[in-house]
C-alpha cells in the first residue's frame, strides 16, 4: 500500500446554499453570511422551518449546464453537474482523462424531489414514467458523470449523513492501494419533503436559525447542495503536472454501536474514527489547527461530539466550528461540502466561525466566533456523522506539510 | 382513571411494539424511561404521536415529554387535564 | 477451523443453520417472532425493528450461537469485527411502511419510530449495537446477487489491517413477510474458496 501522504487533492468544486461556486463560498464564509432563511424552492407544507436552499432554480441550472428543457433531471444530480464541473475544471481533467478517472459519489436521498412531485402521476398515468428510472441514488451519480463524459468507475455511497465523507475514504483508499489513479469524490443530495417530514417527525428542526454548541440549541435546519474534491496519487499530478490545493493526510471511519438514530452519550463512534484518523496520518492531536465539527445542532450531536473531541483533544482544543450553522445540514454531502470548507480554509488561512453561538453550555465546547484572517493552517480535522451510528473523520492538510 | 390508566397502558404496548409487555408489568408510578421499560427517545417520540392521534395534545417542544412520561399516572393526568379529543 | 464454514439462512418459511433446519411453526415476520422466542429472547428491542432488520438480526445471533461466542462483542476481538452486507431493495420495505403513515391527509401521522429505518445501514447498525461491533459496517445496494462481488468485497474489509473478522451476508425485503437472507461469519485469512462457498448456497436461496 501507497504511503499516507501519497492521496493529493487537485480539485474541488462546491455549490450549496453561501455560494455557488468557491469564490462565492469563500466570500460568504470570510464575511460569516448564512445562507439559512426562509423556503423558497422546495414547494412544501412545511413553510415554519427555515432552510439552507442553494439560491437557484432546476430551470437555471439546467441553462447553466446546457440542459435542454424537459430533459429529465433532477435537483440532486443538477447540483452535482454544478460541483462536478468546477472540480473538473481546477483539476485541469477534460472528457479525455475521464477514461482513468474514477467517481465516488455519496447521496441517500437521490431523485426523490422528482419522485415526490410525481408520485400521483406514476401511479395514475403514464404522463412523468421518465422521472421513474431517475429516483434511486446510482441513477443520480450516472447523470452527473454522463455529463461530463464516460468515467472509468462509477459507485454510490448511501450511509445517510456520512455519505460523501465514506465516498473520500473508499476514492482514497482505492488510490493507495493502486487501484486509481485519480478519482472525484463527493456527496451531493437536495432537501425534500422527505427529509423535511421525516426529520420534522424527529423533532430534531429548529424553528429558527440553528444553533450549533449553544445552550439553547433546538435541532438542526435542513440545507443541500454538493461537493467534490479530485483526489489523485502524487504519480499522476506529477506526471500530469497539476498543483495540489491540499492533501487527505488521513481518514477513520467507526460505528457508534449505540442507537439507530441518536448518538452514545460519551461520543465513542465520534472518538474512535477521530482516533483512527489520526493516526492513519500519524499526527498528534496538538498538530490539529481547526475541527469543521459535524455539529448538526441537535441537543444530542453537539453534545455527545463535545464529549468526543475532549477526549480526544484535552487541554490543546483547537478552534471548533460548525460550519452548518451557515449552510444548513446538507445530509448526505455535509462531508464533501464541509471538507471543501477545510480546503478553503487552509489555502486562505483562516478559521471559519460557529454563526449564531451566544451561550456556552457546561460540558461542550466553546465554538469559534471571530474569524482570524492571516492564521496559518498545518492541518484541519472534518467530521460526519450518519444514521446508523456511521462515524466519520478527514485529516486535510496544507499541502507544504508533508 | 382506573380506565383511563388500563386503555393508556394498551396503547402504549401496542404503539411502542412492548410484545412481552402485559399492562399489569407497567407499575402506574415507575418511570417509563431510564430503568424498566428499556424505552429510549424514539418511543418518546411516539408517544408524543400518540397523544396527538388519540387525545389531540400537540406538544410542540420534545423536551416537555420529560415531564408527562415520569410514569403512567402522570402521562394519564396530563391527558385528563388537555386533552382535545 | 470448522467456525468459518457456519452460515445461516432465513426466507419466510425456511430457517437453516449449517443445512440443518430449525423448527417452526409460523412463517414469514411470525416466524422471525418465533425463532427470537424460542433461540434469543433477551432483546426486547427486536419487536420494533424493520423486517430487514429483524432477518438481519435473528440471522446473525442464530449464526453466533452455532459459532459458540457466548456474549458477542465483550471481548477485544468483536470490537475489531465488520458487517458487510449485500441486499437489491435496500429499506423498500420500511419506506413502503412509513409512505403508508403520510398518504392519508386525515390520518396523517408520520411515524418516527418507522422512519428511522428508512435507510438500508441501520441494519448493520441494529447487529453492531448488539454486538458491540466499532469496525465497517457497509451495506451494498446491488442489482442482482453476485457471488464474486461479494467476496471481493468481503475480501476489502480486510485491507485495513484492523480488522479480525467479517460478519457477511444476504439481506433482502420487498414487504412484510417476504424475506431472503444468508449469513456466514468469514475471519482473517479464511478467504480461499470463500467466492465458491457464497455461490452454492446463495443457488440455494430463492430470490
Amino acid at each position: 500500500m501507497a504511503g499516507r501522504d501519497s492521496v493529493l487533492i487537485t480539485g474541488c468544486g462546491i455549490i450549496c446554499a453561501i455560494g455557488q461556486d468557491r469564490k462565492q463560498v469563500l466570500e460568504s464564509l470570510l464575511a460569516t453570511r448564512t445562507g439559512v432563511g426562509p423556503l423558497r424552492y422546495l414547494k412544501t407544507g412545511h413553510t415554519e422551518f427555515p432552510v439552507g436552499e442553494v439560491k437557484m432554480s432546476d430551470a437555471e441550472m439546467e441553462s447553466s449546464m446546457g440542459i435542454a428543457p424537459g430533459t429529465p433531471t433532477t435537483r440532486t444530480a443538477l447540483m452535482g453537474m454544478m460541483a462536478m464541473r468546477e472540480a473538473l475544471d481546477q483539476a485541469g481533467l477534460t472528457a479525455a482523462d475521464l477514461p482513468r478517472t474514477g467517481f465516488v459519489d455519496g447521496t441517500t436521498v437521490g431523485g426523490m424531489d422528482k419522485s415526490e412531485r410525481y408520485y400521483l402521476d406514476f401511479i395514475g398515468n403514464d404522463s412523468r414514467n421518465e422521472y421513474i428510472g431517475t429516483h434511486d441514488c446510482g441513477s443520480c451519480s450516472e447523470m452527473i458523470a454522463d455529463r461530463f463524459g464516460r468515467f472509468r468507475f462509477i459507485t454510490t455511497i448511501s450511509t445517510a449523513c456520512s455519505s460523501a465523507a465514506n465516498a473520500i475514504e473508499l476514492a482514497a483508499d482505492m488510490i493507495r492501494l493502486g487501484e486509481a489513479d485519480i478519482v472525484v469524490a463527493g456527496g451531493s443530495e437536495c432537501i425534500t419533503k422527505f427529509h423535511l417530514n421525516g426529520f420534522n417527525s424527529l423533532m430534531i428542526l429548529d424553528h429558527g436559525q440553528c444553533r450549533p454548541f449553544d445552550r439553547d440549541r433546538a435541532g438542526l435546519n435542513l440545507g443541500e447542495g454538493a461537493a467534490y474534491v479530485v483526489l489523485e496519487s502524487r504519480e499522476s499530478a506529477l506526471r500530469r503536472g497539476v498543483k495540489p490545493i491540499a492533501q487527505l493526510s488521513g481518514y477513520g471511519n467507526a460505528c457508534d454501536a449505540f442507537h439507530q438514530t441518536a448518538s452514545s452519550p460519551d461520543g465513542e463512534g465520534a472518538y474512535l474514527a477521530m482516533m483512527k484518523a489520526l493516526a492513519d496520518a500519524g499526527l498528534e492531536p496538538a498538530d490539529i489547527d481547526y475541527i469543521n465539527a459535524h455539529g448538526t445542532g441537535t441537543p444530542n450531536n453537539d453534545l455527545s461530539e463535545s464529549q468526543a473531541m475532549r477526549r480526544v483533544f484535552g487541554d490543546c482544543m483547537p478552534p471548533v466550528s460548525s460550519t452548518k450553522s451557515l449552510t444548513g445540514h446538507t445530509t448526505s454531502a455535509s462531508g464533501s461540502i464541509e471538507a471543501v470548507i477545510c480546503i478553503l480554509a487552509l489555502e486562505n488561512g483562516f478559521t471559519p466561525v460557529n454563526y449564531a453561538f451566544e451561550n456556552t453550555d457546561e460540558g461542550l465546547v466553546v465554538p469559534n466566533m471571530k474569524l482570524e484572517p492571516d492564521r496559518p493552517l498545518r492541518h484541519v480535522l472534518c467530521n460526519s456523522f450518519g444514521f446508523g451510528g456511521n462515524d466519520s473523520s478527514l485529516v486535510i492538510s496544507n499541502v507544504s506539510e508533508n | 382513571m382506573e380506565e383511563m390508566i388500563l386503555k393508556l397502558k394498551q396503547e402504549i404496548i401496542e404503539v411502542l411494539n412492548l410484545e412481552d409487555v402485559q399492562p399489569d408489568d407497567i407499575n402506574n408510578d415507575a418511570p417509563l424511561f431510564g430503568e424498566g421499560l428499556g424505552l429510549d427517545s424514539i418511543d418518546a417520540l411516539e408517544l408524543i404521536v400518540l397523544m396527538e392521534k388519540n387525545y389531540g395534545i400537540k406538544l410542540q417542544d420534545p423536551a416537555k415529554g420529560k415531564e408527562i412520561f415520569k410514569s403512567v399516572n402522570v402521562m394519564a393526568d396530563y391527558i385528563q387535564k388537555n386533552r382535545t379529543k | 477451523m470448522e467456525k468459518e464454514f457456519s452460515y445461516v439462512i432465513l426466507d419466510s418459511g425456511r430457517a437453516v443453520v449449517n443445512g440443518r433446519s430449525l423448527e417452526h411453526e409460523q412463517t414469514g415476520n411470525a416466524m422471525l417472532a418465533e425463532l427470537y422466542r424460542a433461540h434469543i429472547g433477551d432483546w426486547p428491542k427486536f419487536f420494533k425493528m424493520d423486517t430487514l432488520s429483524k432477518a438481519g438480526f435473528v440471522a446473525s445471533e442464530l449464526l453466533f450461537k452455532e459459532t459458540g461466542e457466548t456474549r458477542c462483542g465483550q471481548d477485544e476481538f468483536t470490537a475489531h469485527r465488520a458487517v458487510v452486507l449485500f441486499g437489491t431493495t435496500a429499506s423498500l420495505c420500511a419506506d413502503t411502511n412509513y409512505q403508508e403513515t403520510i398518504s392519508d391527509r386525515d390520518n396523517y401521522y408520520p411515524s418516527p419510530a418507522l422512519f428511522v429505518y428508512t435507510l438500508p445501514n441501520i441494519v448493520t447498525g441494529e447487529i453492531a449495537i448488539r454486538g458491540h461491533f466499532r469496525g465497517e459496517t457497509s451495506f451494498y445496494v446491488v442489482e442482482r446477487p453476485d457471488a464474486a462481488q461479494m467476496a471481493f468485497h468481503i475480501a476489502c474489509a480486510f485491507d485495513d489491517d484492523v480488522t479480525d473478522s467479517v460478519l457477511a451476508g444476504w439481506v433482502d425485503s420487498r414487504r412484510n413477510d417476504d424475506f431472503q437472507t444468508f449469513f456466514t461469519l468469514v475471519e482473517r485469512g479464511a478467504l480461499e474458496g470463500l467466492e465458491d462457498r457464497i455461490r452454492t448456497i446463495m443457488n440455494n436461496l430463492n430470490i
